[in-house]
């Protein structure tokens, strides 16, 4: 199962590093190239989480569980993969979505830095993965340089963990809200929907 | 700007992530007298070391670095007319700085074939003396072999074969097979270097690792100086020689050792215990008597001084390549190579609070890690360079886990898979620390993914209407 997993993992990873590029494109310049990373970004999002499921479920076969929960850099990367997964899932429903309006007004801004988040997930991701197969890699020294040490356990203390919940929940609250918003002058209205 | 929705949820998903960044790592990883556990603060330290060879001596030269020596170990301090002890195995840094400073170095021949690979890992078995699931004092007493015939009420330092099962201290296999392994060079031996029970008389003591630490037949260079019958000392400072009856615990707890004056009672200075002597609060006198050692354990000498100067110790021992005690003692051959696993306990810590090295190999007119220089005349010149090697805390990891399910590279260990080859000294470190938490730290893994998959579910939701086909966004 090694095997396969390593051969799987570059399908998430290249097809995720190939989305980062593609909505850094679509964002920030116009013309032919643009428009096509911006019509293909779907695609390469849906193949890109079915590569990632891939490898996750070959990865968890890799070694014995047990195994996996008793090493510190094995922990490290299934949180950053999962982690990783599912902020590529945020970004493909929200891109599903928009569909054709996706690179629209801050949005594209918004989807900037979701993607670079994303990119920052994935590569961390792969180092740990290399580190687990053998081939560690000078970017997990950046990391040591940035506040951790990969050989660490990347985990919280019990207050940020609740931290980190209620900001989700704040955010859903806040996206739960818009829709119950009381209904607009119909002068404003107008003018949201009509340009 | 009305786009205030989505920018809030991105700038509430940033700043939550720069501090889960800050913050992240803590809240579990703390000292638990309790569970025994205590972590050092620096968790690796440099060690450098030669070697050289005559016809008939091999020596090992050691240098480390310490912020202050720790000569004093185990002493009896005159406290309210009782005799108090100051320097017992203690869990971490002896409060009073009254535990020894140390360098051990384990060494084979070849015949213990995982310890080339895999070090003094393969030493550590199933509920160690100071581990957090440590075997009862009193079942291990009551062990036939361990407690009724060694005497001993802690598992210490073993081999894999001299148990049954592994996992399970008890199995300790019949005194026929131990005699036939031992003969058969199934053993390491240990040579442990003591800043206080040994170098003063410029000795190190000399053991060996089979079923059990043991120390080589004959006499070793310290004894217990208490009378359990009368609750004092059995000897003290000899006044017609020392000019003292006792050393004066102001100067034990000085940061500075004068080498050349008395920091330790051996038995050419001392005299029975006089009870009726005038005692004065504050007077100290040694728990160890030191002594010349006899037989095949005092086989191992200091060469020179070994001193502490300038931030560092540096300390010699020489030993016949031949002792003539094969039971005891691993002979070095010429053309031969052997291999090594080095400790040092520093910062008046004992038991398993040392920094301990992966193996290396040694060679005697062979190439290995550290070379063994041939001289000829009294003693080396030491002219080659020092072999630096990085020595680590290696916490509360056994060789039962190591071969087990529970580790990721029990299947290297059973192809042969050297630890060098996977592990570096540093993230064995954090490894070591991070064992000692394990269930904790597990737990708190857990939590932290959930809880970031939660913080992403709800920003999902939250940019959900930002994000619909039909929404325009702001006009500004």
């Amino acid at each position: 199962m090694t095997g396969l997993h390593h051969m799987l993992v570059h399908f998430p990873v290249g097809f995720w590093a190939l989305a980062t590029l593609m909505i850094l494109v679509g964002a920030v310049s116009q013309g032919r190239l643009a428009e096509i990373a911006r019509t293909a970004l779907l695609p390469v999002l849906i193949l890109s989480l079915i590569g990632a499921l891939a490898a996750i479920v070959t990865g968890f076969l890799v070694w014995p569980w047990q195994a996996n929960l008793y090493s510190p850099l094995a922990r490290n990367h299934i949180l950053m993969s999962l982690w990783s997964l599912g902020l590529w899932t945020l970004i493909t429903v929200l891109v599903w979505r928009a569909g054709e309006a996706t690179f629209q007004h801050i949005r594209r801004w918004g989807l900037v830095f979701l993607a670079l988040l994303g990119g920052a997930l994935f590569a961390i991701t792969g180092t740990l993965g290399g580190h687990l197969a053998g081939a560690p890699t000078a970017f997990s020294r950046l990391l040591g340089a940035l506040g951790w040490n990969v050989y660490t356990t990347f985990y919280m203390p019990t207050w940020m963990l609740a931290v980190m919940v209620l900001v989700g929940l704040g955010c859903a609250w806040l996206g739960l809200s818009a829709y119950r918003r009381p209904r607009l002058p119909a002068r404003i209205k107008n003018r949201v929907t009509i340009s | 700007m009305r786009d205030w929705r989505l920018l809030l949820i991105l700038v509430g998903l940033a700043l939550t992530l720069v501090l889960a960044w800050t913050v992240h790592g803590r809240g579990v990883i703390r000292n638990d007298q309790a569970r025994n556990i205590y972590i050092p603060d620096e968790l690796t330290m440099p060690l450098q070391v030669k070697a050289a060879y005559d016809q008939e001596r091999i020596f090992f030269r050691y240098r480390w670095p310490a912020e202050r020596p720790h000569v004093y170990h185990d002493m009896l301090r005159y406290t309210d007319g009782q005799w108090v002890r100051h320097g017992a195995s203690r869990v971490g840094p002896d409060p009073d700085g009254t535990y020894e400073d140390r360098v051990t170095m384990l060494v084979d021949d070849g015949s213990v074939p995982e310890f080339a690979r895999y070090g003094g890992y393969i030493t550590i078995g199933a509920n160690m003396r100071f581990f957090s699931d440590s075997a009862s004092p009193t079942e291990v007493e009551a062990h036939s072999h361990l407690g009724k015939t060694l005497g001993q009420t802690e598992v210490q330092k073993h081999l894999p074969a001299t148990r049954q099962d592994i996992n399970d201290w008890r199995s300790v296999v019949d005194a026929e097979t131990l005699q036939a392994q031992r003969e058969a060079g199934y053993f390491l031996d240990l040579w442990h270097w003591r800043a206080g029970r040994s170098n003063p008389i410029a000795m190190s003591d000399d053991q060996w690792v089979g079923e059990h630490r043991h120390g080589d037949a004959g006499q070793g260079p310290f004894t217990t100086n208490w009378d359990d019958d009368t609750d004092q000392p059995r000897w003290m400072f000899d006044p017609t020689i020392t000019g003292k009856y006792a050393l004066r615990w102001e100067d034990v707890q000085s940061e500075q050792v004068d080498f050349d004056s008395l920091y330790y009672l051996s038995e050419n200075i001392a005299v029975p215990f006089d009870a009726t002597h005038d005692w004065q609060e504050g007077d100290v006198i040694p728990r160890r008597l030191l002594r010349g050692g006899a037989g095949s354990r005092s086989d191992i000498h200091v060469q020179g001084d070994a001193r502490w100067k300038d931030g560092y110790w540096d300390v010699t021992l020489v030993r016949a390549r031949d002792t003539g005690s094969p039971l005891d003692d691993k002979m070095f051959r010429d053309q031969r190579r052997y291999d090594l696993a080095f400790a040092v306990h520093r910062n008046a810590t004992g038991s398993r609070w040392h920094h301990v090295s992966l193996p290396y190999s040694l060679g005697l007119g062979r190439h290995a890690d550290i070379q063994a220089m041939a001289f000829e005349g009294n003693e080396p010149d030491w002219s080659q360079e020092w072999f630096d090697l990085t020595l680590f805390y290696p916490g509360q990891v056994n060789w039962p886990l190591l071969i087990g399910q529970a580790h990721a590279g029990a299947g290297d260990i059973v192809s042969g898979t050297p630890v060098h080859a996977r592990h570096s000294e540093e993230q064995l470190a954090h490894y070591g620390v991070e064992m000692e938490f394990n269930d904790a730290i597990i737990r708190q893994w857990w939590l932290t993914l959930a809880s970031g998959l939660l913080l992403l579910l709800g920003v999902l939701v939250g940019l959900l209407p930002s994000f619909s086909s039909r929404y325009q966004g702001d006009r500004s």
